[in-house]
């Protein structure tokens, strides 16, 4: 007992003055936490080391001690991703809908293509067996049996509403280009050039280009990350033409002069 | 059970690939909708146990040959016994992956039937001609290998050790094999400027096989499979030195635990290169996965896994703290004091050099190589020794440290766009969040477990080992070892899913179902645990059906203690 109490008094020890280091270095406070929380698994550690043999067990009470050692675990594990920052799915639910949405639409008519196919060739098959009905002296069929005969939705297009500065924002934040690019002072992990002067550098016509091609430009200082692909070179498929242009367009309106945005080299 | 009961199961699982992929060519059904889980967890749960206990029965077979080699080779009867033992229970787990295989392809088709057809129209040779011709190859050849063993003992030992080797290269055909599809889903084939869609039309099967994750996938769930095995038999170990009645059969399982803990942490320091590896090739694929799983939404999910991989080491290297007490004279053992000087130095001069010379510059490795071979270099010529257990504490230190430096964030944000500076590293400590740090805290880890085995062998073959005198607290070492390296399988699996985002095919097939999106991590622990627990309750059983029986049963002496150096 004495040993735990020496080996917790020293974790606490060394915890407070990690706390301490911490709050003096600027830390958040949720990092002098996590840094007394260090020091403390350390004692409970050395705690362990130095614990008495374990006297063995068999039988029933091996059985059952298993049984509670395997509850404490999944206890501890439920508990231990419950306290991590949780992110709120419903935050990305909308972004998902509204990304896949001319993608589903294009998948729903394609659907009720299918179907009209489908209808017609039933609907000739129908005609083929009355002829063949009529062709045989049988009484007069029932004609013009049509399958489905629901007229087909008409496939809706996204219909771009409201200003495009609103539409090409949402896009940058639905293709989460800030993960990479630094705007306003917000994202970016130096992956990508900081954007905030882009449009005194680029039309929007060249940051469509960018966009639908990431070979077309380079931007000066980010060679290695242009050789190896960094930008994806996947919106032309993921994004609407008229998306494309509302993004591009958004950005080319940035021309804020005081930020070093890189300059862009012409690459095709 | 019987052999003409496996032999139905087999036919079973090999009717069901076959009508799974009859039933893919029907006209297309209503999709079902699974109550309280939804579709996606649904599938997520059989998926996981399947590939649970696909991992087993593909990796313990690898170390089941290496250990009937050893006992051929060293004329040891405990390694043929540590081997057959283990192969009675993969034997029965076999069953439990064709049944589970067998539902996971149900669910899949009655859950997402467009899917599940489309992509069985992709790789429609694979699913219909070489899994299962493999699946029955291996099926033959395992229960060959199992019920050969009395009679191709002696002088026919090799035959079967040939067999057993066989038997080897056709599961991880296999694995490799059923890789495809699951890495193509990652990383569909592509080529520059056309678009997935298209290229995909013109792609050949092996274009499709041979996509960017493949082979990382491939290495990455071989080792993985191999740390499964090595763990799973230190559980049957510890079942067994828990249920022993007798000193001798004590004695045996925990040298049994020792190997299979042995085998479990030797391949589990290959892991880390494993996974970094194929995170390098997803995030080269496509740059936007890496943010998403390090910055963004899965970034809590690498937390949890840091803190989990620490939590396999300080356990590792626990147990072999605990080995190292039944070793009669480990008190004379000494090590040099450069080797606990290197370990403090380690993440300190790591991070610096790999923050100077990223990976993967070359140049690291002139300042990095000196200071890891300085303790037997420098050691030879400095005098001045410390006792093995003062390595080892250090050792445990830095492993804290190493897990400490591993779990800080770079924010405590679950997502990069809710970062204030109320939760963010100060900028002069950024780096601690940064990849150099990281990869200096996991190479630190692996450092320490290397030096305390070292210690190990030292103190092997200057002292006398006591087996079945452990003290009776590893045995729930090894079982928290083999829970927690499952555990984490779990996660880490779902992560490797959860990178297709709203995809069933990454940015080619989108999932419209209400249910595409990234779950959270709490959510997704209350499942990994429950697919562990169920895996274990069905492991659990196997060990004692099948091994329960042969406790009465006379086996070699090897019980008494037995020198060190002995064989």
């Amino acid at each position: 007992m004495g040993n735990v109490i020496k080996k917790s008094l020293v974790g606490i020890v060394i915890g407070g003055i990690l706390f301490g280091a911490t709050n003096a270095l600027g830390f958040p406070f949720v990092f002098q936490v996590l840094f007394f929380g260090y020091a403390m698994l350390g004692a409970v550690v050395f705690i362990i080391l130095d614990l008495p043999p374990l006297k063995p067990i068999g039988g029933v009470k091996a059985a059952g001690a298993l049984v509670v050692f395997y509850a404490i675990l999944s206890v501890a594990y439920i508990a231990g991703g419950a306290v991590w920052p949780q992110f709120d799915p419903e935050d990305e639910k909308g972004k998902i809908d509204k990304i896949l949405k001319p993608k589903r639409e294009q998948y729903e008519a394609g659907k009720v293509e299918v179907l009209l196919q489908r209808a017609k060739a039933l609907d000739e098959k129908a005609k083929e067996l009355t002829a063949r009905l009529q062709a045989l002296g049988a009484a007069q069929a029932p004609a013009d049996q049509k399958a489905g005969g629901a007229a087909a939705p008409s496939a809706t297009t996204a219909a771009a509403s409201g200003d495009i500065a609103k539409l090409g924002e949402e896009q940058w934040q639905l293709q989460e280009c800030y993960n990479c690019h630094k705007l306003n002072g917000e994202g970016g992990k130096k992956r990508g050039p900081e954007l905030d002067n882009i449009g005194n550098l680029l039309t929007a016509e060249e940051i469509a280009k960018k966009i639908l091609d990431p070979k077309s430009y380079k931007a000066e200082g980010f060679e290695k990350e242009f050789e190896k692909g960094k930008m994806p070179d996947k919106y032309k498929d993921l994004m609407e033409p008229s998306d494309v242009q509302a993004l591009a367009g958004w950005l080319a309106g940035y021309k804020n002069a005081s930020v070093n945005t890189p300059k862009p080299i012409k690459m095709k | 059970m019987k052999i003409w009961q496996r032999c139905l199961l087999a036919m079973f699982a090999i009717v069901v690939v076959l009508g799974g992929v009859a039933y893919a060519q029907a006209p297309s059904a209503p999709p079902v909708e699974f109550p309280y889980t939804g579709n996606r967890t649904a599938v997520w749960i059989v998926a996981q146990l399947h590939i649970l206990f696909a991992g087993f029965i593909l990796g313990a077979p690898i170390f089941v040959v290496i250990s009937e080699w050893l006992g051929y080779r060293k004329q040891d009867p405990r390694y043929d016994r540590l081997a057959k033992e283990v192969t009675k229970v993969t034997v029965i787990l076999y069953s439990m992956t064709a049944l589970t295989g067998g539902l996971f392809i149900f669910v899949l088709l009655a859950t997402y039937p467009q899917f599940t057809t489309w992509l069985i129209n992709h790789f429609f040779l694979i699913f219909a001609v070489v899994y299962p011709l493999l699946f029955i190859g291996e099926t033959i050849i395992l229960y060959m290998y199992f019920y050969t063993w009395d009679a191709w003992k002696g002088e026919k030992k090799a035959r079967h050790i040939a067999l057993g080797v066989l038997l080897n290269l056709i599961g991880s055909i296999t694995l490799f094999v059923i890789d495809g599809p699951t890495s193509f889903m990652n990383t569909p084939v592509r080529a520059e400027g056309v678009s997935p869609a298209e290229f995909l039309a013109t792609a050949s099967l092996w274009d499709k096989v041979f996509n960017y994750s493949w082979m990382p996938l491939n290495l990455h769930r071989l080792v993985g499979n191999v740390t499964f095995g090595g763990f799973i038999a230190g559980l049957i170990a510890a079942y067994m030195f828990m249920g022993s009645k007798k000193e001798e059969e004590r004695a045996y399982y925990d040298w049994m635990g020792f190997v299979g803990n042995m085998i479990g942490v030797g391949a589990l320091l290959f892991l880390p290169f494993m996974g970094y590896l194929l995170s390098y090739e997803l995030c080269d694929y496509d740059a936007s996965i890496c943010p998403y799983m390090m910055a963004d939404q899965l970034s809590m999910f690498f937390e949890m896994q840091g803190a989990m991989v620490g939590l396999i080491f300080l356990a590792s290297n626990y147990y072999i703290w605990l080995s190292m007490k039944r070793i009669e004279g480990v008190e004379r053992v000494r090590m040099t004091v450069i080797a606990p000087i290197v370990m403090v130095l380690l993440p300190i001069v790591m991070t610096k050099v790999l923050t100077d010379y990223p990976v993967p510059d070359a140049t690291s490795l002139a300042f990095l190589l000196p200071l890891l071979l300085a303790p037997v270099i420098l050691g030879r010529f400095i005098p001045l020794t410390v006792s093995s257990s003062t390595v080892i504490k250090v050792g445990f230190l830095m492993v804290v440290v190493g897990n400490a430096i591993w779990m800080t964030p770079h924010g405590f944000v679950p997502t990069g766009a809710k970062l204030v500076a109320e939760l963010e590293l100060p900028s002069d400590w950024n780096f601690l969040a940064l990849m150099p740090a990281k990869n200096s805290a996991a190479f630190t880890l692996i450092f320490v477990t290397v030096v305390n085995y070292v210690i190990y062998n030292r103190a092997v073959s200057q002292g006398t080992i006591v087996w079945g005198k452990i003290d009776f607290a590893s045995q729930f070492v090894l079982v928290f070892l083999a829970f927690s390296a499952i555990w984490t399988m779990g996660l880490m699996g779902a992560v490797r899913s959860l990178l297709r985002k709203y995809f069933h095919a990454y940015n080619l097939l989108p999932d419209f179902t209400a249910e595409s999106f990234t779950p959270t991590l709490s959510y997704s622990a209350w499942w990994i645990t429950g697919i562990t627990v169920t895996f274990f309750a069905v492991v659990s059983f196997a060990i004692i059906v099948t091994l329960r029986p042969s406790d009465s049963k006379g086996h070699a002496h090897e019980g008494s203690p037995v020198p060190a150096g002995a064989k």
